[in-house]
């Protein structure tokens, strides 16, 4: 039986990747909270089999995305889709440049599918394509391929969610 | 503007837009329920399982202690058939426990928790069908070779049909209609339960082997 004090303060530790996983995944509060208690459920269920080769984060990193791709949302909520407004915001009604950018970006990985969402936070986290690699179960060239791929319509998306909002905060 | 120049930033409103949980909370979420299809596949599997045994204890009552051959027959061929089912669904529950404490690659993962679901859903298709020929022949041959244990058996067929192949062509059209029933009912119900979801999971993995 796995120690479950040790466990919790493990993830306690962490809980800021599962808070991550969470925020990108699901654009609804509730949903949000409902994944977050999947993933700890998921994740206290394989901790016994945990030995520790890898280090906790990254273990961690593996069972909230295999948790967050394969969930299944409650149908009667919204869908999927983000839009600039929907962003978590510290700074609201900021008309910092760099913030609507921020926003417009955040908005962007939002539309992303759940295997981009994927590629993407761990990108962000600073691991290396090998290593996004082994965590997806592809290889270190397919992940820069799609990581190229991913820039490029970020950067398409970015510019178009910016010149929106843009477009809003003109006539508002 | 490019990923990498807001990267910092992005991950900051990433891990910033939450109010953190202490341990006492994420004791209290370890004692609830998870809502994972896997674990509602796990739940099916065992009520499969508990179904059954009960089955299988019943059949083989019936099999055992009935006092008439026809049945006797016709429960123990149902409860062989039953153990069959038992045995793989058992196998199917441990596949699913297995994956549950596992930490496998996304893809893996992925190719894994389909294959549960779609050998899960093949083998209970099968299952049901199975049953319906399994049924109708037992019947038929029953019937056939031991009519005369069978209480009533001759006056319910004398009532209804003036001859053998009204009885006959009423039994082939009965059976055709009830398998037709079966066979579409079984679909819709494995798809409403896990066809749009299996579906979904198919997406993501081709999404993974895609080389662009």
């Amino acid at each position: 039986m796995p120690d479950e004090k040790e466990f919790i303060a493990l993830l306690n530790q962490h809980q800021k990747i599962v808070y991550k996983v969470c925020n990108l995944y699901m654009d609804q509060h509730a949903d949000r909270e409902d994944l977050f208690q999947e993933i700890t459920l998921q994740a206290w269920k394989a901790y016994g089999n945990f030995r520790g080769d890898a280090k906790f984060s990254t273990w961690l990193y593996r069972v909230a995305l295999n948790t967050a791709i394969t969930f299944f949302r409650k149908e009667k909520r919204q869908p999927d889709i983000y839009a600039t407004d929907q962003v978590p915001d510290n700074h609201e009604n900021s008309h910092d440049p760099i913030e609507e950018q921020v926003k417009a970006m955040y908005a962007a990985i939002g539309n992303l599918s759940k295997i981009d969402k994927a590629i993407v936070m761990l990108y962000l986290d600073d691991y290396d394509y090998k290593e996004i690699g082994e965590m997806m179960g592809i290889t270190a060239n397919n992940v820069a391929v799609k990581m190229n791929r991913i820039k490029t319509r970020l950067k398409e998306e970015t510019q178009k969610n910016e010149a929106n909002y843009n477009y809003q905060t003109r006539w508002n | 503007m490019e990923l990498d120049e807001l990267k910092s930033l992005i991950n900051q409103k990433l891990t910033t837009a939450h109010a953190g949980r202490s341990g006492d909370d994420i004791a209290q979420i370890l004692t609830r329920k998870t809502v994972s299809v896997i674990d509602k596949l796990k739940r099916s599997l065992w009520i499969e399982i508990l179904c059954c045994i009960g089955a299988i204890l019943l059949f083989a009552y019936f099999g055992f202690a009935g006092d008439n051959h026809a049945y006797q027959v016709y429960f123990s061929a149902f409860t062989v058939l039953t153990t069959i089912f038992l045995v793989i669904v058992i196998y199917l529950l441990k596949r699913t426990q297995q994956l549950s404490a596992t930490a496998l690659p996304v893809k893996s993962n992925l190719q894994t928790i389909v294959n549960i679901i779609e050998t899960f859903m093949k083998r209970y298709f099968q299952f049901t069908m199975g049953l319906m020929p399994a049924c109708c022949v037992f019947a038929l041959l029953l019937i056939y070779h031991d009519h005369g244990s069978i209480p009533d058996a001759g006056t319910i067929f004398g009532t209804y049909f003036k001859s053998s192949w009204q009885m006959v062509l009423f039994l082939v059209v009965y059976a055709g209609a009830l398998a037709t029933g079966i066979y579409y009912f079984t679909r819709w119900y494995l798809k409403r339960l896990y066809g749009r979801y299996v579906e979904q999971l198919k997406q993501c993995i081709r999404e993974l082997e895609e080389q662009d």
